[in-house]
């Protein structure tokens, strides 16, 4: 292993690493605008150039393999004087616009300009005049007077979803960005463009002019929309009187995770956050008349639990009927199983996914729920066989929907309403559903809850909230645990789960494979 | 005048035509070639000194001797782009003798394990492009390209394949990437295309000129060649003299001829009698020489020695009435309209000095303009991703550093 020296610090980093990705090993930040790591160096920017010992010109450090022995510097007067030269000629052309720009507070060369810049501006020339409101996308703008020519958005269409929509026209100080006649950016991974872009050259409709960044709370999560489990960063703020838009979320950026979905996200999962926030079930409720009449969660569990002990003394408890989905937790899964399943000998044990749809080869699955795996794993059958369920006479039917409730079929509840003594429905969002049940009651999604989820490849993921529950939204898990304890059903076991630690660590006993390796 | 080599049947009406050359012994070094082993050849042309006609003056046969030997296909790309202003000596060997450019790829792909050779001819060149294509069908007519050449076993294509006028095509890897039907981007480096080259393979790229050279070396053998110029810079040269001298035109001669007998001996002289203000010896790239300066052999390593170089061997006379403003207009202009735009200190720094030339020009220069040039210039060089920056920031230090005075006064704020 080449054992090189960066700034004093001497470190052995492995055969063929670049000076930049070494230096980032030794905690160097190098600044970079063209270089990323998904793609091949480019070495257009200039600004990552550095000092190596008995080399006579300034180096490229994101495309230079270290060699043993190499003494380089990242911090010496010439590598300060070229990046100042790179930020001042980029500057130079570039509008001053960041007081309207959606990228400021997260713009690579306002970051670098305050790190390695702050010098007055020389330019006293007539800047260049381009077009400042491309439409290259459904959701994206192209600015071309802020656009810095680093390309990563070409690479991108060229490298990673292979459709090549962009490319750089012209030459020189023209040389600009743009689509070829008639075909615009048309791919289920375009939004990863605006992120992509280290300026606001790219910037996304559904984004634009909407909030500041600063104004944001960035959470990690995981993507709940396919089954590949994706990597993905919640942006909400709750609202300054200001910019009060009536929603949390205003965007979902993409999270690394090289061993899932590297860098990216696909714009299903990007711009489908709205049902976080809108028809979100509120409070929980009772359905009478068709009129939804709040109740308290405690009030709930009374009934609940009342209902439970009921068919428990009456040994009836086969007439409970459950449907699930895969959108549900591990945990959550594994409360339902020893609950249900172990404890009250349910049978009748459904999953109502969605169907599958198309998968497009890159990340996004057919499926369409996060968590078909841990659902396997746990010993399920995915069967929603609806028919089944109507085998015996359903004295209490507990319908969990998560997110999800366009997939319970409308027509079959509206044709057994009548035969069902009791219906409840757990869900997030409001549904036509509602109003055949008897209660509807508020669920965490998963960006408002902790767990884990087993993506399509079997990889656990954990996470945890990236959102405060909304309204008096409960997540399943813990109305199951409560649940368990009002009846009380093993009290002994249920007592003890006050945490989805808890849950995990008994979990970990029963079923090994459901616990992430850290 | 001394032996001229690549030139010397010139004169010859129709020499492009097959039959002539074949009189004058055309494709004779081909035939012997194809008989010697191909390290032979490269180390004929090693010894033989010979350096890229192209510019930067790379020793030929040092080039070659990098492509591994491995079992890929491996190209050869003639670069005949020919895009430095004042260089006009590549299309006088491709009209007059097409031939001996193809004889000399033969000899070279022979030489270097290549089956597939790539003429990229500047875009404007179109009669002469015409001339290439019959000229390879000739070839081709009497087996002196496709398969089985000269019984030998060695089989080789030739491709014309015409630019579409832009200056960076002419440098070698943009020139690959043109090729390769892609935008004319230059390519970072390394790795080098005689291991990474045309589509992916190793792959040497040599100018027009250079090649030409090859079948004389070949016929005649190193020791006449270094004999003809100088023992590390073999030969002659093809020296384009332009501008402000009384006989324009293409002269070859010996390599380390001095510049000032070139300029009036061959030359003529000044123009109209007028005195020398500066030279631009090899190109507009290589910086301006003053007269007292015009004394340098023309061979790469002495032109660099004083701060400037061969490059093209593009000779442009500048006379004492033309302004040094005009000269830096025009270097800005054309660096500024030809860079590529691919990396940022060339496409910002050279549209950024040309506004401020141009500004100068409309008289509103202003004080510190000047210095202003020379430090964006500055920032150029050296950094970035190809040499078109350096070819850009050289001259117009050169300028600036041997003109201030001239330059200054036209600062009229």
């Amino acid at each position: 292993m080449p054992k090189i020296t960066i700034d004093g610090q001497t470190l052995e980093v492995a055969e063929g690493t670049t000076i930049l990705k070494a230096a980032g090993q030794a905690g160097i930040h190098i600044p970079h605008l063209c270089y990323h790591p998904a793609f091949a160096p480019e070495g257009s920017c200039r600004l990552c150039l550095v000092e190596i010992e008995g080399a006579a010109k300034l180096e490229l450090s994101c495309s230079t393999v270290v060699r043993d022995g190499m003494v380089v510097r990242t911090q010496s007067e010439k590598v300060k004087e070229a990046r100042r030269s790179v930020l001042e000629f980029l500057l130079a052309e570039h509008p001053l616009d960041c007081p309207i720009c959606d990228k400021a507070g997260e713009c690579k060369l306002q970051d670098y300009y305050e790190a390695y810049g702050l010098f007055p501006s020389q330019f006293r020339e007539v800047k260049e005049k381009r077009a400042k409101l491309v439409r290259i996308g459904r959701n994206l703008i192209l600015d071309r007077e802020r656009c810095i020519q680093c390309t990563r958005c070409v690479r991108f269409l060229l490298e990673i979803t292979k459709t090549g929509e962009l490319g750089v026209f012209q030459r020189g100080i023209h040389s600009e960005i743009g689509i070829y006649e008639g075909e615009p950016v048309d791919n289920n991974y375009s939004g990863n463009l605006a992120e992509l872009c280290p300026v606001g050259a790219i910037t996304d409709l559904d984004f634009r002019f909407k909030t500041r960044s600063w104004f944001l709370n960035s959470r990690p999560s995981i993507c709940p929309l396919c089954s590949r489990g994706c990597a993905i960063a919640i942006e909400s703020h709750k609202g300054l009187p200001r910019v009060e838009l009536g929603q949390r979320v205003y965007r979902v950026k993409s999270r690394e995770n090289p061993a899932v979905n590297q860098y990216w996200i696909c714009d299903l999962g990007r711009y489908s956050y709205k049902y976080l926030d809108e028809a979100r079930v509120e409070h929980p409720a009772q359905v009478v008349n068709g009129r939804k009449i709040g109740l308290s969660w405690d009030k709930i569990f009374i009934i609940l639990s009342e209902k439970i002990r009921g068919l428990l003394i009456r040994k009836r408890t086969s007439r409970l009927a459950i449907v699930l989905n895969s959108a549900l937790t591990n945990e959550e899964l594994f409360l339902v199983k020893r609950l249900f399943q172990q404890e009250l000998n349910v049978s009748r044990i459904i999953f109502s996914d969605p169907p599958d749809d198309k998968g497009d080869g890159l990340l996004l699955t057919a499926e369409r729920t996060p968590n078909r795996r841990g659902a396997l794993a746990l010993g399920f059958e995915l069967k929603g066989n609806w028919e089944e369920l109507k085998k015996d006479k359903i004295d209490l039917l507990l319908i969990f929907a998560s997110h999800l409730p366009e997939a319970i079929p409308l027509s079959w509840l509206q044709a057994e309403a009548v035969n069902i003594e009791t219906k409840v429905l757990f869900t997030c969002r409001e549904s036509n559903l509602d109003w055949l049940v008897d209660f509807v009651l508020p669920t965490a999604p998963i960006a408002e809850k902790q767990g884990s989820l087993t993506n399509i490849d079997g990889r656990v993921q954990n996470f945890k909230p990236a959102l405060e529950p909304w309204g008096e939204s409960w997540p399943e898990w813990q109305i199951l645990v409560r649940l368990a304890r009002e009846v009380p059903v093993n009290f002994r076991f249920f007592g003890s789960l006050n945490s989805i630690e808890a849950i995990q660590q008994s979990m970990a006993g029963e079923i090994p494979g459901l616990i992430s390796s850290p | 005048m001394s032996e001229r080599v690549i030139s010397r049947d010139f004169e010859m009406a129709h020499l492009f035509e097959i039959g002539v050359y074949l009189e004058r012994g055309g494709y004779g070094a081909a035939r012997q070639a194809l008989q010697l082993k191909p390290e032979e050849i490269v180390e004929e042309i090693k010894k033989a000194s010979l350096r890229g006609r192209g510019g930067a003056g790379f020793p030929a046969g040092l080039k070659w001797s990098f492509v591994p030997k491995v079992d890929k296909p491996k190209y050869l790309c003639v670069n005949a782009d020919e895009g430095e202003p004042g260089t006009f000596k590549d299309r006088f060997i491709m009209s007059h003798n097409p031939h001996l450019l193809i004889e000399g790829i033969i000899i070279t792909s022979y030489a270097v394990g290549i089956n597939l050779a790539f003429i990229y001819i500047r875009g404007e060149y179109e009669l002469i492009a015409q001339r290439l294509e019959k000229a390879i069908a000739e070839a081709k007519e009497k087996g002196f390209l496709g398969k089985n050449i000269f019984d030998s076993g060695f089989n080789l294509e030739v491709v014309v394949h015409r630019g579409a006028g832009a200056y960076i095509c002419g440098e070698e890897t943009a020139l690959l990437e043109s090729l390769e039907g892609k935008r004319g981007h230059p390519r970072l480096k390394p790795p080098f295309p005689a291991s990474v080259g045309l589509f992916q393979m190793p792959t040497v790229i040599n100018n027009v000129e250079t090649i030409a050279n090859v079948p004389y070396i070949i016929q005649k053998g190193a020791a006449w060649f270094t004999g003809l110029g100088l023992p590390k810079d073999g030969g002659t040269r093809l020296f384009g003299v332009s501008g402000m001298v009384e006989r324009p035109g293409v002269y070859e001669l010996p390599v380390g001829t001095p510049l000032r007998r070139i300029i009036f001996d061959y030359g003529g002289g000044v123009k109209n009698g007028r005195k020398l203000k500066g030279v631009i010896p090899g190109g507009m790239s290589a910086p301006i020489l003053l007269p007292e300066e015009i004394d340098v052999p023309m061979d790469c390593e002495s032109v660099a020695k004083i701060g400037s170089m061969l490059g093209s061997g593009a000779i442009i006379v500048i006379d004492d009435q033309t302004p040094i403003l005009e000269v830096l207009r025009l270097v800005t202009k054309f660096y500024s309209h030809e860079s590529c735009g691919q990396c940022t200190p060339c496409r910002l720094g050279t549209s950024w000095i040309n506004k401020i030339v141009k500004r100068i020009v409309a008289g509103q220069g202003r004080k510190g303009d000047i210095d202003q040039i020379e430090r964006l210039a500055s920032q150029i060089k050296g950094r970035t991703l190809c040499p078109l920056g350096d070819a850009a920031a050289m001259p117009i230090l050169a300028l600036v550093k041997k003109f201030r005075q001239e330059l200054e006064a036209q600062l009229t704020h």
